[in-house]
């Protein structure tokens, strides 16, 4: 809840949020460069100009830009099936995604991984995964090495809801805590593993028991409000860094779209989806708080839009521009030396 | 005997947040937490009570309870008295709590059973109207809830609301703070404090450099979170005919400093610049001008220069039922005892 | 200098001598300390057969006791070497590969390709394979096809101990990730290995034994008992030819064909199960690739298409014998 419109100073350290407003601005611009990036695939998929499936991020980009807004390049994040939304909040570059999502050498992985897989390790992005639970085990290798190398990286490892009850995902919440790792595990529980309600398929389905089960704490935020997110991601990350172990965040978030595109929703509520849209909205809950604050203008908010639409209008031409793979690729790459 | 319908809310989101990370704050699991519902519905049906009912939530405590209870029914051993789930929508956030109350008070409920600390028992006050209730200690910061085993929770809650023990005895009045923001309430069962973040983020507040000014209904200096500030600096029970206001400054430059418990796990040293006492409805501006008010321990709302915020003491303004004081009077008149020749010898003994 | 040391020796000389050299290099696994948090740690077992044993003493917490938790730990491995680490992780029986298979062939072997090539993967997983332990179906199987079969994976099963020194010190200095197989029942065979480090390129068979009336190829523990066979026949005037094929992925078909070529008879011999096995995939390239050198069928000699039995009577019938292997190659010289 917020009081009404109020002017407030936005310079230096007046800024009444954990940000500068540099700082906001970029969270903003990160958050409406993932919606307009899966509004667009929405579109373009529908139309038939993309190969494949895709799982979009919409409506949860809160959640991704709160916690990277923590990370550097030598912090690592092992993603899932519904990655976009990490990828660009990780730094990795939207035309390059793009190309990849159309299958073009021009792609983050040369057009041979697709949407659920694009990668870009200098970028700390460890890929994103199509086997669901998969990518907790890696995130805590990364975090091992950051240990064993000495440096203050952490490993952050996303879930859903329905992941978490995979093995290789329970299993790494005991290695974390057994080896002390600097990982941190997030549950982002949208409410449906694919089209399963989170209500039928946890037994017991509080994440943060499930943290407590293996001795490491667990929070659950809103994770539709970047401030709660940024601000529990915060606490957890500089707790790993400073060598006081793994943790959990559950952030509870909301699914614009279907499991993938080309889900008709059945299973969710009449209303649902046009009710979240409208009052749930993060980005619009972000962008009306720093501007009744007066950080940011509506008219600075407008610019960021248009310069986000005009991005991912040049990353959409490239991508359809690029060149495909050639016959050769299909052999290359398989190893480094064989 | 009449038999009333019982309120329970038990919202697993309570005790759940960032002061898990920052301070080993407690996180009750779901199965203990519907093994308290377990026994606090023992204790009722030991005293009578037939029918409850309680808020529903998708945490899976209702799975347990349901569980038991089909054991029970089984066994036919009567050890529980009937549940019924409310009808409403589930969020998954305090919205609920707020909803089922507001739902509880329009079906007139004889009373409410609150698990939580002190967030969830804010939220049900600020909609149960004059719903007395009875809290089992269970959140994060638990200033209000007295710590007790439920199932004597359970046993008084009976005995208050079928009329064994009268209402004079088993209910008691408690202070409020109002904090009326551009016209619009909020409420606080302890405290409100004014920080200068201005943002509701992750809620609990923490960091003691962003503190401004705090009022309290009570404050002990035995009890936990902000309240126990003016606890060690000028206590204030929950009887007393007054509150206090504390205004704050940094440790470095006030006169001086307490280390006070402000979270569970966190002690840290707060300085103080000024100590008044709170009268009943006179209404006070806060000196802080901008940032977010917290209202006992959580953040909930922003403000501005622009906003017009007035902090008002009530007395008398909400119930709670007097545990305590219902198992004492039940020992005294021997309710508790089930046979007329046992009841002449327990005045022997008390009178040996 | 070289000396007489086991293969087990082999092994732990190869990883002492890799974390000497490399400190990057980290080994990690279910017991390979044996006892990290007692008061006898130093002293502790070093895995299920001792073979890390006094590693941890020298090297500390580079050698890492890991929960039983398969996916975890072996999943790490593989994050952690995508980012600067080189882990040898130690999953003590190739037969546990299954409830940890998804970080294997669908991460580790994929990333490179799946990324573009942008990833290296440099991680090792050792485990012990095969059967004659007595150790019955969940702990004794070969299962290298299943590993040879997927891309990205190179695949290890050395015989003898300086093979396995020179192969583990090429699989850690490898920048892809290895299975590097280790046939428990060849732990205490010896062989002469020089004290100081080498490695063995991938994808070079060793011919154990020249002859020009048949080849026999194979590996892990049915070499010796190719040897033996050899010797058998040898004395009835048949010169065989042995070949341990050593690496599986990348195999040395070219060494087989050449042999072919010059014997025209091929004996594939595999302790795996017969359906798509090493011997399987030996012969079909040799069919297509080298069928007008052929005199006569190829035989395979493989175990049965039935899990490893346990009584130790069963269990010698499983697995390729010397004389199985003998009355295969004189099967194809009457031919």
């Amino acid at each position: 809840m917020s009081a009404t419109a109020t002017a407030v100073s936005a310079q230096g350290s007046d800024s009444p949020f954990p940000l500068e407003k540099d700082d906001l601005l970029s969270a903003y611009r990160t958050m409406k460069t993932i919606r307009e990036f899966e509004d667009r695939l929405h579109v373009d998929f529908a139309r038939g100009d993309i190969p494949g499936f895709v799982h979009l991020y919409a409506g949860e980009e809160a959640a991704a830009t709160g916690i990277m807004m923590h990370l550097t390049d030598e912090d690592r994040i092992a993603s899932t099936h519904r990655g976009h939304g990490h990828c660009i909040a990780k730094g990795v570059s939207v035309h390059e995604m793009m190309g990849e999502i159309y299958g073009k050498v021009s792609g983050a992985c040369r057009g041979k991984g697709g949407s659920m897989h694009i990668a870009d390790l200098s970028k700390g992005m460890m890929g994103a995964n199509g086997i669901l639970g998969a990518g907790a085990p890696l995130a805590c290798g990364a975090a091992l090495a950051a240990k064993k190398l000495g440096h203050k990286g952490v490993g952050i490892s996303f879930v859903g809801d329905g992941a978490s009850n995979q093995g290789m995902f329970l299993e790494s919440l005991n290695l974390a805590g057994v080896w002390e790792l600097p990982v941190i595990f997030v549950v982002e529980n949208n409410g449906y593993a694919e089209s399963t309600s989170v209500d039928w398929a946890v037994a017991s389905d509080s994440y943060v028991d499930r943290a407590n089960g293996f001795g490491l704490p667990g929070v659950t935020v809103d994770g539709t409000d970047f401030f709660a997110v940024h601000e529990a991601a915060g606490e957890m990350i500089r707790r790993a860094r400073d060598g006081g172990g793994p943790s959990l965040l559950e952030c509870k978030m909301i699914r614009f779209h279907g499991h993938f595109e080309g889900d008709a929703q059945t299973y969710r509520a009449e209303g649902e989806v046009e009710d979240i849209r409208n009052n749930r909205d993060c980005i619009k809950m972000f962008a009306d708080r720093v501007s009744e604050a007066g950080v940011i203008s509506r008219v600075e908010t407008d610019a960021v839009d248009a310069e986000v639409a005009t991005l991912i209008d040049s990353a959409v031409e490239q991508a359809k521009a690029a060149p495909l793979p050639d016959t050769a690729d299909l052999l290359t790459d398989v190893y480094v030396k064989y | 005997m009449s038999s009333p319908v019982v309120g329970i809310v038990a919202n697993p989101i309570s005790a759940r947040d960032i002061r898990r990370v920052i301070s080993y704050a407690g996180g009750l699991q779901i199965t203990d937490r519907a093994n308290m519902v377990l026994r606090i519905l023992a204790g009722m049906a030991a005293t009578g009570i037939k029918k409850t009912v309680i808020m529903p939530e998708n945490a899976g405590l209702r799975g347990h309870l349901m569980r038991a209870l089909t054991r029970s029914k089984n066994a036919g051993d009567g050890h529980f008295p009937e549940i019924r789930t409310l009808d409403m929508p589930v969020t998954g956030d305090a919205t609920d709590t707020a909803r089922a109350a507001r739902i509880m008070r329009e079906m007139e409920v004889a009373a409410i059973v609150v698990l939580g600390g002190d967030g969830t028992h804010r939220v049900v006050v600020a909609n149960c109207g004059d719903i007395p209730i009875a809290g089992v200690s269970s959140g994060t910061n638990n200033a209000f809830p007295e710590s007790r085993e439920p199932t004597v929770t359970g046993l008084g809650v009976g005995l208050a609301v079928t009329g064994q023990v009268p209402p004079g005895i088993a209910f008691t009045a408690n202070k409020r703070l109002d904090v009326m923001v551009n016209g619009s309430l909020e409420i606080a069962l302890i405290d409100v404090a004014f920080v200068r973040e201005r943002f509701v983020g992750s809620r609990a507040i923490w960091k003691t450099e962003c503190f401004h000014e705090l009022f309290v209904t009570f404050g002990s200096p035995g009890g936990i979170g902000m309240s126990s500030i003016a606890g060690l600096v000028a206590p204030v029970s929950r009887s007393d005919r007054f509150g206090r206001r504390i205004v704050f400054e940094s440790p470095e430059t006030a006169s001086f400093a307490v280390r006070a418990s402000i979270a569970p796990g966190l002690i840290a040293p707060v300085g103080i610049a000024d100590v008044q006492t709170l009268q009943f409805d006179q209404p006070i501006t806060p000196e802080t001008r901008a940032g977010s008010i917290a209202f006992d321990g959580e953040r909930e709302v922003t403000f501005g220069k622009a906003d017009e915020v007035l902090v008002t003491l009530r007395d008398g303004a909400f119930r709670t039922i007097d545990i305590e004081a219902c198992m004492a009077h039940a020992a005294d008149k021997g309710c508790l005892v089930e046979q007329a020749e046992h009841q002449t010898k327990l005045k022997q003994v008390k009178g040996g | 200098m070289t000396r007489k040391i086991s293969m087990k020796e082999a092994v732990n000389e190869a990883l002492d001598q890799e974390m000497q050299r490399d400190p990057t290099v980290v080994v990690m696994g279910e017991d390979i300390v044996g006892g990290t948090g007692s008061p006898g740690e130093d002293d502790a077992w070093g895995g299920v057969l001792g073979v890390t044993k006094g590693l941890y003493a020298k090297h500390g917490d580079r050698l890492m006791d890991t929960p039983l938790s398969e996916s975890a730990y072996i999943g790490a491995a593989i994050g952690a070497a995508t980012c600067g680490l080189r882990p040898v992780a130690e999953l003590m029986f190739v037969d546990f590969m299954g409830v940890c298979l998804d970080e294997i062939f669908n991460q580790g072997a994929k990333f490179r390709y799946m990324f573009g090539g942008k990833v290296e993967t440099p991680v090792v997983i050792r485990a012990m394979c095969g059967a004659g332990f007595r150790a019955a179906a969940q702990h004794s199987q070969m299962l290298t096809p299943v590993f040879t079969h997927i891309p990205g994976l190179k695949v290890v099963c050395p015989s003898n101990a300086y093979d396995t020194k020179g192969l583990l010190a090429q699989s850690i200095r490898d920048n892809d990730p290895v299975i590097f197989l280790e046939h428990k029942n060849l732990y205490a065979h010896e062989s002469d290995v020089p004290e100081e480090s080498y490695t063995i390129p991938f994808g070079e068979a060793a011919v154990l034994r020249e002859g020009k009336s048949a080849t026999v190829a194979t590996y892990g523990q049915t070499v010796h008992r190719s040897v033996e066979a050899a010797e058998t026949l040898a004395k009835d005037g048949v010169d065989v030819e042995v070949i341990d094929l050593r690496t599986l992925s990348p195999i040395d078909n070219d060494t087989v064909i050449e042999s072919v070529e010059k014997t025209g008879r091929l004996v594939c011999v595999d302790e795996a199960n017969p359906r798509c096995s090493i011997a399987s995939d030996v012969s079909a390239t040799v069919a297509q690739e080298a069928f007008g050198a052929l005199k006569a069928p190829i035989q395979m000699v493989t175990a049965p298409h039935t899990p490893v039995p346990f009584s130790p009577a069963l269990e010698d019938l499983y697995i390729p014998t010397a004389d199985g292997i003998a009355d295969a190659v004189r099967k194809t010289m009457a031919a």
